[in-house]
C-alpha cells in the first residue's frame, strides 16, 4: 500500500495543471475583464438586460441626450434632436464606434471587477458624461442640411469646446428604420460614420490656404504679383479651367475669385518639393484626435507627380482629401495665429458618488501655420467675405473663409465646403460645413448653414 | 412600487453576497471534518521476529511483505522472493496470500495456497524469515490505538448549512422576474427530500459515521439545479431525475463494493459488458452535435459512454494480492484501446481525453511505470496527429483557441467569447439567478456552464465551486493509504483525478485556455447521464474512506 500512497502523488500533477489554468483564467478576468463585458454584444448592456444601469449623456446646458429607463436606452426628447446628435451620442448597439456611448461604454456601464456591470441597488450605477456640445446649435445645423448629405461643426477656438458637430446621413436612434441594415439602396450608405472625423473628401479650393501659405512663405513678392486668368491654362497638355475669364488678378484677388488658373501655375511654380512640405505641415497626412478618437487621416502626395498632377493638387483636386476635422483645427490654429487650441467634447465624466473621473480642459496643438503666414492668410480670408461671399452672410462677426467645390465625377455633384473663423475675439468660433452632391454654389449651400450657425452660436452668448 | 423594487435589488444582492460565504464556509467544514475523521496510522497489530524479537508494525489494511524495498513490510532475507506475499485484513479477520514467491508462505508450518487466515500467535514463514502476528496491545511499551473516529462537525449541521444554501438560491430564482415566482420551491422542496431522505438512510439506517462526501455533492449538485431552475424549469426536473439516478447508483456501487472478492469476480464480466455497450452504442447511436454517442430507449436520450466510465474505473482497479501476483497490464491496455477506439468511431473526443487521463492515472499507479505512461503518451500524441490530419473539424477547434476574439461572429470562438463577456459582467457575486444572458446561448448549461456559474452567481462561487472538484481529488488521493485495499485507493484516485479532467476541460475549453473539446462540469452541468456517472465516481471515493465499511460491521 505504502506504494500506492506514492504513486498517487501523480494526482498532484492533475492538480499543478487545475492551478495553473485558473490561475491563467483568473489573470485574465483581473486584467481583461473589462474588455471581456464590454461587448457590443453584450446584452447587459445593450438591449433589453435590467441588470445594467447606465449613466446619462447630457449637452452643454443639461439637456438629457441619452438616458436608461426602466432598462431600455432612451434617447432626447424631440426626433430633431435625437438625430442631430446621433453621431455623437451614438446608438444602442454600439455600432457607431466613436460614439460617446462606445467610446466611453465603461464609464457608461460603471464596470469593475467587484460589481461587474450590475448594480447592487437596481439604480444606474454608471456615469454621467456632459458634453460640451450644444444640442439646439446641432439640432439648426441639422435642419439646415435637411436631406443633404454633409458635416457641420463649430467650436471655440480659444477654449477648445466643441459645440456643434451632425454628420447626415442619419437615422432616430429611439426608433431605427426597420430597413436600416437590409437595404440596399443607398440610402444609409455611412449612416455609421460620424463624418466629421471618420470621412475625407476631395477638398477642392479649400486646399488653395494651403498653397496661399507655401506661396506666402517661398514668393517674396507675392502681393505686387498678377497672373492672366483667360479662362484656362493647359499645363503638361492638360487644359485646367477657371468658371469665368477673370483677366489680370492680382494673389489676394486670384484667392477670392478662386481662380484654379492662378493657383495651378503657383503650385507649379513651388514645385511638388515645396507643396509637400508645406502639406505635411499644415497637419495633412497626419491623424488628430478629439478625446482619444482618432480622426482620419487626410490626403495629400505630389511625390513623382507631373506638373498637371501639380497643378490641380494646388487647387485641392488630383488624389487630394481633407477631413473636416482637421479643417476645423486648421481654422482654429490660423484663427490663433499658427497654434490651435485642440477641439474637444467630454466636459466631465460624473460616477453617481458626484466624483468627476474626467474633466475636459483646452490643450494647444502643434504649431500648423507660422505666425506671419497665419496673419496674412487671415487677412486674405477676410478679403474673401467681404470681397467674395458676402459680409452680410455674417453680419458683425468679422469672420474670415474660404469655400471650396471639391469635384467628385461619377455622375456626382461636386462637394461644396466652407470653412473658416470669426476674428472677434467676443466671438471666437471656428467652423467647417461641407455639403455633399451639391447642386448649387458653395456660398448658396454651405455657406448659408455657416451663416445660421455662426449667427445663432454668437447670438446664444 | 419603485422603493419596493429597490428594496428587493438590495436583498437579492445581499443574497448574491452571502450565497459564496455560505457555500465557502460549508465545504471548508466538510472538508475539515473529512480530515479530522481520519485515522491516525496507528499499527492495530505487529509482526515478531521470533529470531530477532524485532518488532514490526503493521500499518496498513493490505501490506505487502518481500524482499524489495518498495515493500511495506520489507524482508532481510536473500530467500525471499521480492514481492513474496500480501497480509490483508478483511471482515473475517487477517489473510495471508502468497504471490507467486519461489519458497513459497508458511502459516504455523502450513503451506498457504489460497488466502489463510492468520491468528494472533500464529507464525508466518517466508524463506528463512518467522513472524509472529501480535496483538498492539500484547506487546510492551506500544499503545493500543483509540478506534474511536473523531469528527469535527456533526453531518446533520454541514447538512443543513448545504440546505440552507439551496434555500437562499431558490429565493433568488423566486425573486428574479417582476414578481415573486413560488416554482422554483417544487424542485427545492425534491432536493430536500433527496438529500434528508438519503441523509437518513446512510446515517440512521445504515449506521454510517460520515456525510461528508454527500453533502459536498448536494452542495454542488444544488446550485446545479438551481441554476437551471432559473433558465429552463423543465429541464431542472429532468435534472432532479438524474440525481435520484445518481443517488440509487452511488449507494448500489457502495454496497457491491463491500466484497471485494465480489468485485474481482465481476470484473472481467463488467469489462465484457462494457464493450458489449460500446458496440450497441455504434450500431444503433445518434449523432448529436458532431458526436455519435446518444441512444434513445423510449424518450430518454442516455450516454452510454458515461456508464463506461464507471466500468473503466472497476475494471481498472485491483486489490494488492492480485496486483502482486498478475504484474502485466496488458489486459487493461488492451480493454483501454478497445474503449478509446469505440469513443473515437463516435467522434467523442473530449470524453476519449478523459478516458485517456484515467487510463494514465489507473496504470501508472498499478504499475509505477513512467515507462508505460511515456509510451502510452507518445502513442496519444501520435493518435492526435493523425486526428488533426483527417479529420480536419478537429483541427479547427484549435485553430481559433487563443485568438477566440478574431471570431467574435463564427463557430470557432461564439461560445467562448460570450462565455468571457458574460463571466465578466457578472463580477465577483453576479447578476442574479435567472437574470444571465448567456443561457441564450448554445450548449450553455452544459459546456459553458461555468460562464453561466460566474454570470449568474459570481466568480467567487464559481471558483469556489471548481475548487471542490479538485479538492475531493486531492482528498482521494490523501485516502490512498488509508483504505482498505488497494482496489478503493486505485478506484478513489482514478474517480478522483477523472473528476477534475473532467473539469479542467469544461472550465479551460469553455473560458479558452485549453481548446473546446463540449464536456460537462461534474455535479453542475445539464445532463441526465453524465449525473448518474459523477454519483458513480464519488462511490468510489466513498468506498476508499474506511470508514464507509466499518460503520457497518459495527451494526452487526
Amino acid at each position: 500500500m505504502k506504494t500506492t500512497g506514492f504513486r498517487s502523488t501523480i494526482l498532484y500533477v492533475l492538480g499543478a495543471g487545475f492551478l495553473l489554468g485558473l490561475g491563467v483564467f483568473l489573470y485574465g478576468f483581473c486584467t481583461d475583464g473589462g474588455k471581456w463585458a464590454l461587448q457590443p454584444f453584450n446584452r447587459h448592456i445593450t438591449g433589453e438586460s435590467l441588470s445594467s444601469g447606465e449613466g446619462r449623456v447630457l449637452d452643454r446646458n443639461g439637456t438629457v441626450l441619452a438616458e436608461t429607463k426602466d432598462g431600455n436606452r432612451v434617447y432626447a426628447g424631440d426626433a430633431a434632436t435625437r438625430r442631430a446628435m446621433l453621431h455623437t451620442v451614438g446608438d444602442t448597439n454600439g455600432y457607431i464606434s466613436t460614439g460617446v456611448q462606445h467610446i466611453f461604454r465603461a464609464e457608461l456601464s460603471g464596470y469593475n471587477l467587484v460589481t461587474g456591470l450590475t448594480s447592487p441597488t437596481g439604480k444606474a450605477n454608471g456615469s454621467d458624461i456632459h458634453l460640451t456640445l450644444d444640442s439646439s446649435l446641432c439640432k439648426l445645423a441639422r435642419q439646415q442640411l435637411g436631406s443633404r448629405d454633409g458635416v457641420a461643426a463649430l467650436y471655440n477656438y480659444q477654449t477648445g469646446e466643441l459645440l456643434c458637430m451632425v454628420s447626415t446621413p442619419d437615422f432616430d436612434p429611439q426608433n431605427p428604420p426597420k430597413d436600416l441594415n437590409t437595404d440596399k439602396t443607398g440610402k444609409y450608405s455611412g449612416v455609421y460614420l460620424n463624418k466629421v472625423l471618420s470621412s475625407t473628401f476631395t477638398p477642392g479650393s479649400v486646399f488653395k490656404l494651403v498653397t496661399s501659405a507655401a506661396a506666402i512663405e517661398n514668393i517674396p513678392n507675392l502681393d505686387s504679383r498678377t497672373w492672366k486668368c483667360n479662362g484656362s491654362v493647359t499645363i503638361n497638355g492638360n487644359k485646367i479651367t477657371d468658371v469665368h475669364s477673370y483677366g489680370q488678378l492680382s494673389f489676394k484677388k486670384a484667392l477670392a475669385k478662386s481662380s484654379n488658373v492662378a493657383f495651378s501655375q503657383i503650385a507649379v511654380e513651388l514645385g511638388a518639393d515645396k507643396m509637400q512640405a508645406e502639406a505635411d505641415r499644415m497637419g495633412f497626412n497626419r491623424s488628430f484626435s478629439m478625446d482619444g478618437i482618432p480622426s482620419a487621416k487626410d490626403h495629400y502626395s505630389v511625390k513623382g507627380a507631373a506638373p498637371d498632377g501639380l497643378g490641380w493638387s494646388g487647387v485641392g483636386q488630383y488624389t487630394d482629401l481633407a477631413n473636416p476635422f482637421h479643417m476645423l483645427v486648421l481654422m482654429g490654429a490660423i484663427a490663433n495665429g499658427g497654434t490651435p487650441v485642440m477641439p474637444y467634447f467630454v466636459q466631465s465624466v460624473t460616477t453617481p458618488a458626484g466624483i468627476t473621473t474626467k474633466q475636459g480642459e483646452a490643450k494647444t496643438g502643434p504649431e500648423l501655420v507660422a505666425p506671419d503666414t497665419a496673419s496674412r492668410l487671415t487677412g486674405y480670408m477676410r478679403y474673401n467675405v467681404t470681397n467674395g461671399y458676402g459680409d452680410g452672410l455674417f453680419p458683425g462677426l468679422a469672420v474670415c473663409a474660404k469655400t471650396g467645390t471639391g469635384e467628385v465625377g461619377h455622375g456626382q455633384h461636386p462637394n461644396c465646403w466652407m470653412v473658416g473663423f470669426s476674428s472677434r475675439q467676443q466671438t471666437p468660433y471656428a467652423f467647417v460645413v461641407l455639403v455633399e452632391n451639391s447642386s448649387s454654389g458653395s456660398v448658396a449651400s454651405a455657406g448659408h448653414i455657416a451663416s445660421a450657425l455662426m449667427k445663432a452660436a454668437a447670438g446664444g452668448q | 412600487m419603485k422603493i419596493s423594487s429597490e428594496w428587493i435589488s438590495v436583498f437579492l444582492f445581499a443574497l448574491r453576497v452571502a450565497v459564496p460565504l455560505l457555500f465557502i464556509s460549508t465545504a471548508w467544514r466538510c472538508f475539515s471534518s473529512m480530515r479530522l475523521g481520519k485515522r491516525r496510522e496507528d499499527p492495530v497489530i505487529v509482526l515478531e521476529n521470533t529470531v530477532t524479537h524485532k518488532i514490526i508494525p503493521v500499518l496498513y489494511w493490505e501490506n505487502s511483505l518481500g524482499r524489495s524495498w518498495s515493500c511495506d513490510i520489507v524482508l532481510h532475507d536473500q530467500t525471499a522472493s521480492r514481492a513474496h506475499a500480501v497480509l490483508m485484513r478483511r471482515e473475517s479477520g487477517w489473510l495471508i496470500s502468497d504471490t507467486n514467491s519461489k519458497a513459497g508462505t508458511f502459516v504455523n508450518g502450513r503451506k498457504v495456497k489460497d488466502k489463510t487466515p492468520v491468528l494472533p500467535g500464529d507464525v508466518i514463514s517466508m524463506g528463512a524469515t518467522s513472524l509472529r502476528l501480535k496483538r498492539t496491545a500484547d506487546v510492551k511499551g506500544m499503545k493500543p490505538s483509540k478506534p474511536r473516529w473523531r469528527h469535527a462537525a456533526a453531518p446533520s449541521r454541514l447538512l443543513a448549512s448545504a440546505t440552507l444554501l439551496q434555500a437562499l438560491l431558490c429565493a433568488q430564482v423566486c425573486l428574479a422576474g417582476s414578481k415573486p415566482d413560488p416554482e422554483p420551491l417544487i424542485p427545492f422542496g425534491l432536493l430536500l427530500a433527496m438529500e434528508w431522505i438519503l441523509y437518513g438512510y446512510s446515517i440512521h439506517l445504515l449506521g454510517h459515521v460520515s456525510f461528508e462526501l454527500e453533502t459536498l455533492a448536494f452542495l454542488l449538485t444544488g446550485v446545479g439545479v438551481m441554476l437551471l431552475c432559473g433558465t429552463n424549469r423543465k429541464a431542472a426536473y429532468t435534472q432532479l431525475a438524474a440525481v435520484a439516478a445518481g443517488i440509487i447508483v452511488f449507494r448500489f456501487l457502495i454496497w457491491f463494493m463491500g466484497d471485494l472478492d465480489r468485485v474481482m469476480r465481476w470484473r472481467v464480466a463488467i469489462g465484457a459488458l462494457a464493450i458489449l455497450l460500446f458496440a450497441v452504442n455504434l450500431a444503433f447511436a445518434h449523432t448529436r452535435n458532431g458526436s455519435k454517442n446518444w441512444i434513445y430507449v423510449g424518450p430518454v436520450s442516455i450516454q452510454p459512454s458515461e456508464f463506461i466510465k464507471i466500468a473503466f474505473v472497476l475494471v481498472g482497479a485491483s486489490t494488492l494480492d492480485r496486483l502482486q501476483t498478475y504484474k502485466n497490464l496488458t489486459g487493461f491496455i488492451a480493454f483501454s484501446a478497445v474503449c478509446m477506439g469505440a469513443l473515437f468511431l463516435m467522434k467523442d473526443f473530449g470524453t476519449a481525453c478523459i478516458f485517456f487521463a484515467t487510463f494514465l492515472i489507473i496504470a501508472f499507479m498499478r504499475s509505477g511505470s513512467l515507462r508505460t505512461i511515456l509510451l502510452a503518451c507518445a502513442v496519444a500524441v501520435f493518435g492526435a496527429f493523425f486526428i488533426l490530419k483527417f479529420k480536419p473539424y478537429v483541427a479547427e477547434r484549435f485553430t481559433s483557441w487563443g485568438h477566440v476574439w478574431e471570431h467574435v461572429n463564427d463557430s470557432g470562438g461564439y461560445q467562448q467569447v460570450r462565455v468571457l463577456s458574460y463571466a465578466a459582467s457578472g463580477g465577483l457575486f453576479g447578476v442574479g439567478l435567472g437574470k444571465g444572458c448567456l443561457k441564450k446561448v448554445f450548449a450553455a448549461t452544459s459546456d459553458l456552464v461555468f460562464g453561466m456559474l460566474c454570470e449568474e452567481l459570481g466568480l467567487l462561487l464559481a471558483v469556489a465551486a471548481v475548487i471542490v472538484i479538485a479538492a475531493l481529488a486531492l482528498y482521494a488521493r490523501s485516502l490512498a493509504t488509508r483504505s482498505r485495499s488497494t482496489l478503493y485507493s486505485i478506484s478513489a484516485c482514478a474517480a478522483g483525478g477523472l473528476l477534475l479532467f473532467q473539469a479542467c476541460l469544461n472550465i479551460f475549453g469553455a473560458t479558452d485556455v485549453l481548446p473546446m473539446t463540449g464536456v460537462t462540469l461534474p455535479f453542475i452541468s445539464l445532463g441526465g447521464s453524465s449525473m448518474v456517472s459523477v454519483w458513480g465516481m464519488l462511490a468510489f471515493i466513498k468506498a476508499s474512506d474506511e470508514r464507509t465499511y466499518a460503520a457497518r460491521r459495527h451494526r452487526k
